[in-house]
């Protein structure tokens, strides 16, 4: 045990993901050694972040403003829409340079162990906005898992009433490895997923 | 594959114990309690990542340690790899291999082989389909990695199709349950079908082993699902029992069809080997069809797995005895045995924190 103001800062570092206890208790007397200054900094970059960040009301990324910057640059295309599981799923989508539409940020996927339904995520405001914004093609981004593939399946048959086009994320191999490498349920989905030449 | 060391500290009755096993069959002698199985344990655990027991991690570490470490090398597919493990009390295991962490479990499915006889085996015979359908699966994994995937998939959409059925009650949403239909007939189908394969592939491997252990007559599997209509795709025919049971799943809060409730039964001469067969019958039937599953793993790798057989021996017979010795195949194979008697082999004398050649 340390003196109370430092047990309260280790405690509360090690609730962080991926943070031990040793972790944990270095970088609490590390921010103690340091420059007042530094320490401080970090502290008020973790209250300005709390307080100013909040949810795009379009599309449910996180923003200082009303909405968020993709949602509000006006070379966005507003007919695809790209529905991912996170927010931070959107920056790795965008270091593609590949997609210019705009995103719908659902907050997880279908999971009823973890007692995720989908009151839990936002599919109303989905096929609200499919509704309202003329969406023409929805890309279907969430992860490759069993449950990833479950909320594709489920948005897929909910906005087949609305007549938009929706498409799934393709599996397949990594670019630059060598065919060997690759796992065989890897392969065998971008077997499935082949195109013509 | 072959064991080239294995050393365990403060695992079960062992301290420390180092064990550098000889080729081809090892008999391991000691009395109750001298820390035979523990042996075997460790092997089936280094190469498997759980224990064959099923027991649970905690209960490997020596009463008053503070946790096990396993560690162990096979030489295995041309190559030397090293697997280590250390299970400390009360908080996460950690595994290496080679010195690295796997990146996914998953892909250590099938890389170090082994097959495991062991008294309960008569259970595979005699008890309900579970261990049947488990048998089937983990062989289907050891010859095709992408049967795991499916496996894992099918009883992940299963748990979620439950656990939504229990949450949400009578008044569930139809569409959702929908797609956990569609997920779980898809990947029970597939389940299904590496279940067939398994019995086309293991059939007459089975029937050669059950003749060499001493068994008079036919052995074979008999798997035929309820839900499986005339002429539908497994696929449609699972989506179509789920739907035709809808109401009663929803009433029960789970589910009642499909693969996971399946029994593929053995049967012997045609009548099943559960009710209408002796104990000896059943018990040799039991041996064969591990027997046949080392066979099957061992052509389909073109290496044998390395087998560990637990104290099963001394249930039967001297005759059946060495039918089962001739029986096994040429790779390195661990037994546990009380009886000094047993004529082939390298012995080794078995006791808390020792393994020596036995004089």
């Amino acid at each position: 045990m340390f003196e109370p103001p430092i047990q309260r800062l280790v405690d509360e570092l090690a609730r962080l993901p991926g943070i031990g206890r040793k972790s944990a208790q270095r970088l609490a007397f590390h921010l103690l050694n340091t420059e007042e200054a530094d320490a401080l900094r970090l502290a008020d970059a973790i209250v300005e972040m709390r307080r100013s960040v909040r949810l795009c009301s379009r599309c449910f990324n996180v923003t200082a403003d009303e909405e968020c910057a993709i949602c509000r640059d006006p070379r966005r295309d507003p007919s695809i829409l790209c529905v991912v599981e996170r927010a931070q799923d959107i920056p790795v989508i965008e270091r593609t340079g590949t997609f210019s539409g705009r995103y719908h940020v659902l907050g997880g996927a279908m999971n009823p162990i973890a007692g995720i339904g989908v009151e839990e995520l936002r599919m109303r405001e989905l096929v609200g906005r499919v509704e309202t914004e003329h969406v023409a093609e929805v890309i279907v981004a969430t992860n490759p898992t069993l449950e990833g593939d479950t909320t594709a399946m489920y948005i897929s048959r909910l906005l087949k009433p609305a007549g938009v086009r929706v498409t799934r994320l393709a599996s397949g191999l990594p670019v630059g490895g060598d065919l060997d490498y690759a796992d065989e349920v890897t392969l065998g989905r971008a077997l499935d997923g082949r195109k013509e030449l | 594959m072959r064991l080239r060391w294995l050393e365990l500290t403060d695992v079960r009755v062992h301290r420390r114990v180092v064990f550098e096993p000889a080729e081809g069959l090892n008999v391991l002698v000691g009395g109750n309690g001298a820390g035979k199985t523990t042996l075997l344990e460790g092997i089936g655990y280094l190469a498997r990542a759980r224990s064959f027991r099923g027991t649970p991690e905690e209960d490997l570490i020596r009463r008053g340690a503070a946790g096990a470490i396993l560690r162990g090398e096979f030489e295995v597919g041309g190559g030397r790899r090293r697997v280590e493990v250390e299970l400390p009390r009360g908080s996460r295991r950690r595994i290496l291999v080679d010195g690295k962490r796997p990146r996914r479990l998953r892909d250590l499915v099938g890389t170090f082989p082994v097959v495991v006889f062991h008294p309960d085996d008569l259970d595979l015979v005699k008890a309900g389909p579970g261990l049947r359908r488990e048998y089937l699966d983990d062989l289907a994994a050891g010859l095709w990695p992408e049967a795991a995937v499916v496996q894992d998939d099918a009883e992940t959409a299963l748990r979620q199709r439950n656990a939504f059925l229990r949450a949400a009650g009578p008044a569930a949403e139809a569409a959702i349950l929908d797609v956990w239909d569609a997920q779980y007939a898809a990947a029970g189908a597939r389940v299904y079908e590496y279940r067939r394969r398994v019995i086309a592939a293991v059939g007459a491997p089975l029937e050669a082993t059950y003749r060499l252990v001493g068994g008079a007559g036919e052995v074979r599997w008999r798997y035929e699902p309820t839900w499986l209509g005339e002429d539908t795709e497994p696929e449609e025919a699972i989506l179509d029992a789920l739907r035709r049971r809808r109401g009663r799943d929803l009433e029960l809060r789970r589910t009642s069809a499909g693969p996971h409730r399946d029994d593929p039964v053995l049967e012997l001469d045609g009548r099943p080997l559960r009710s209408a067969a002796s104990q000896g019958e059943q018990r040799t039937a039991a041996l064969a069809c591990r027997l046949a599953a080392l066979v099957v793993l061992g052509n389909h790798r073109g290496e044998e797995p390395v087998l560990l057989v637990d104290d099963v021996l001394s249930e039967l017979d001297p005759g059946r005895v060495d039918g089962v010795l001739r029986a096994l195949p040429q790779g390195q194979v661990f037994l546990t045995t009380t009886d000094e008697g047993l004529p082939r082999g390298t012995r080794w004398k078995v006791a808390p924190d020792l393994v020596e050649v036995a004089g």
